[in-house]
């Protein structure tokens, strides 16, 4: 009896908290993550206040908002060359990727040649290989653009490859029975077929060229925020090195966010809605 | 039968080579087809029969024999005929429209010429609000008639449809059918369509040919004696389930099958006649 009547009970309980329930649930991929991040900044301030933290050793959350503020002018100044940077060898990592997954899926020779070569240089620990490029280009701009180019484009090609491997085989088909040129069968059905694919690489593309815009500026640059936390870190100015990593947040975050609002614009083209 | 022969094929065959094995996919197939006659090939699944379509298509290689259309040889796919495959092939990315439109683009004729008649033939299949959605945004059979209205833009003279609607349920295949009959009775072209449903091919065809496995070859052929414009009912008449249960016993028969299995179907067929008459 009682067991029945829970049962009927339920599903009207849960009707009536039906409205609170939903904008809660709306919320919540936005608000649990910035809430916990705060509590997670509350947590450390509280920390590095009561256990008498040197700010040397671990500044507070409020020491490096101050930095921030009083050094913004400075950090926007590097942060230009480290985000066109990071923009541009994005860029040349998705041409240089969808390329070689062209070559590599249309000619079985070029295919032989270079996919386990390509794969035998994942292998090596590309940060190793940084040192090379600033003896064969320097400490330029170029340098750090080649070297961020040549850790990110690999996922590019993995994940274009994938895609154009993909396409329905009746797609092909139809495209055959038409007359369609290789280039029309291309064009109006295999690229746009591999497209959502590509996309998936490419957001692990970004997030790298990002890191190797870093790495280059550690190496081998005189301006640049991955620059301006090696000068802070020499003279110890540990708030100074928190508040570059803030700026690094906020490019990394634009940067895969506009690389994401356009895969989620690729897919609604897709789905029509 | 009509003189005029449009398709003609000869002593076709087909062997696939896999390593050291090697397997006949169609072997020795020979029949001929008038302009406009409607002809089902009729077989168990793997049988070759698809083979065989798309060999007509141009789309497969051939072993050994010949295909000839409208008087010239084979020699790869031509724009005079349309295929449709088992699936809808649809391209997720465009709107019913420019699914329909696909094959203008392709072929690169005057989009704006074929538009009026791409949403004519939308609207002959019902879909005439349904012109702009994607094809994630439409049904199964929604789909497929999409897929008849894109090979039926381009006018071909000859439409090779292989399985098209096996994919989908009962009852979107009894509509699809009827939607089909409709559509031939507008658009009358030459077709061969591939399908494993013996009731489908009674219904839809002029003329079936029967397929069976080892050998890959056509054992029956069969003249259908339907009028047209025909529609659903004629699946009630003794007179279908009669030809319905000739054409299962060739196909069990063709398989080796006939002795023990194919008893009980070919019974019960007899009982529904007799109900019927």
């Amino acid at each position: 009896m009682t067991v029945g009547d829970a049962a009927v009970g339920a599903p009207a309980r849960s009707a009536a908290s039906g409205t609170r329930g939903l904008d809660l649930a709306r919320f919540r991929p936005i608000a649990l993550p910035i809430a916990t991040a705060a509590a997670a900044l509350v947590v450390w301030e509280l920390v590095v206040v009561l256990l008498r933290i040197p700010t040397v050793l671990l500044p507070g959350p409020g020491d490096v908002a101050r930095e921030l503020v009083r050094d913004l002018p400075v950090l926007l100044r590097h942060a230009v060359p480290t985000g066109l940077e990071s923009l541009a060898s994005f860029a040349l990592a998705s041409a240089l990727g969808v390329a070689l997954a062209l070559a590599i899926t249309y000619s079985p020779l070029l295919r032989d040649m270079l996919y386990p070569n390509l794969v035998v240089f994942q292998l090596i620990p590309k940060i190793a290989l940084a040192p090379l490029f600033v003896i064969w280009l320097g400490i330029t701009s170029e340098s750090r653009l080649a070297y961020a180019t040549f850790i990110s484009f690999f996922p590019v090609v993995i994940s274009a490859m994938t895609g154009l491997a993909n396409t329905e085989r009746d797609a092909i088909r139809l495209c055959r029975s038409l007359t369609a040129s290789p280039w029309q069968t291309f064009l109006l059905v295999r690229f746009p077929f591999a497209l959502p694919y590509v996309f998936s690489g490419m957001k692990i593309a970004v997030t790298m060229a990002f890191i190797g815009v870093i790495v280059g500026e550690f190496i081998s640059a005189k301006a640049g925020l991955g620059f301006y936390i090696l000068d802070a870190g020499s003279r110890m100015e540990t708030a100074g090195i928190f508040a570059a990593i803030f700026v690094l947040c906020v490019i990394g975050l634009a940067l895969f966010g506009a690389v994401a609002g356009a895969e989620r614009l690729v897919r609604r083209w897709y789905r029509g809605y | 039968m009509s003189v005029e022969r449009y398709v003609t094929v000869s002593n076709l065959r087909k062997v696939y080579r896999t390593g050291a094995e090697t397997v006949e996919a169609v072997s020795s197939v020979s029949f001929t087809v008038p302009r406009g006659q409607f002809v089902a090939i009729l077989g168990p699944s793997g049988c070759g029969k698809s083979t065989l379509l798309m060999m007509v298509g141009g789309l497969e290689t051939v072993t050994s024999g010949s295909i000839e259309i409208g008087g010239t040889p084979m020699t790869g796919p031509r724009t005079s005929i349309g295929v449709m495959f088992q699936d809808p092939t649809l391209l997720p990315w465009k709107s019913a429209l420019d699914n329909v439109l696909f094959p203008i683009r392709v072929l690169k004729r005057p989009l704006g010429e074929y538009r009026a008649r791409a949403r004519a033939l939308l609207e002959m299949v019902g879909l005439q609000d349904f012109a702009a959605k994607k094809p994630q945004q439409l049904s199964g059979g929604m789909r497929q008639r999409v897929a008849i209205c894109r090979a039926l833009v381009y006018d071909p003279e000859l439409l090779l449809m292989d399985e098209p609607f096996s994919a989908l349920d009962a009852i979107t295949r009894d509509e699809m059918n009827e939607a089909l009959l409709d559509i031939w009775q507008r658009y009358t072209k030459t077709a061969l369509f591939v399908t494993h449903s013996i009731r489908e091919a009674v219904l839809l065809a002029d003329r079936v040919l029967v397929m069976t496995r080892r050998p890959a070859t056509v054992v029956e052929d069969l003249e259908i004696p339907f009028a047209r414009p025909r529609d659903m009912s004629i699946g009630d008449t003794p007179a279908f389930n009669e030809i319905c249960s000739h054409l299962r016993a060739k196909i069990e028969r063709g398989n080796g099958l006939g002795r023990r299995i194919g008893a009980a179907p070919e019974t019960s067929v007899a009982i529904s006649v007799r109900k019927a008459s």
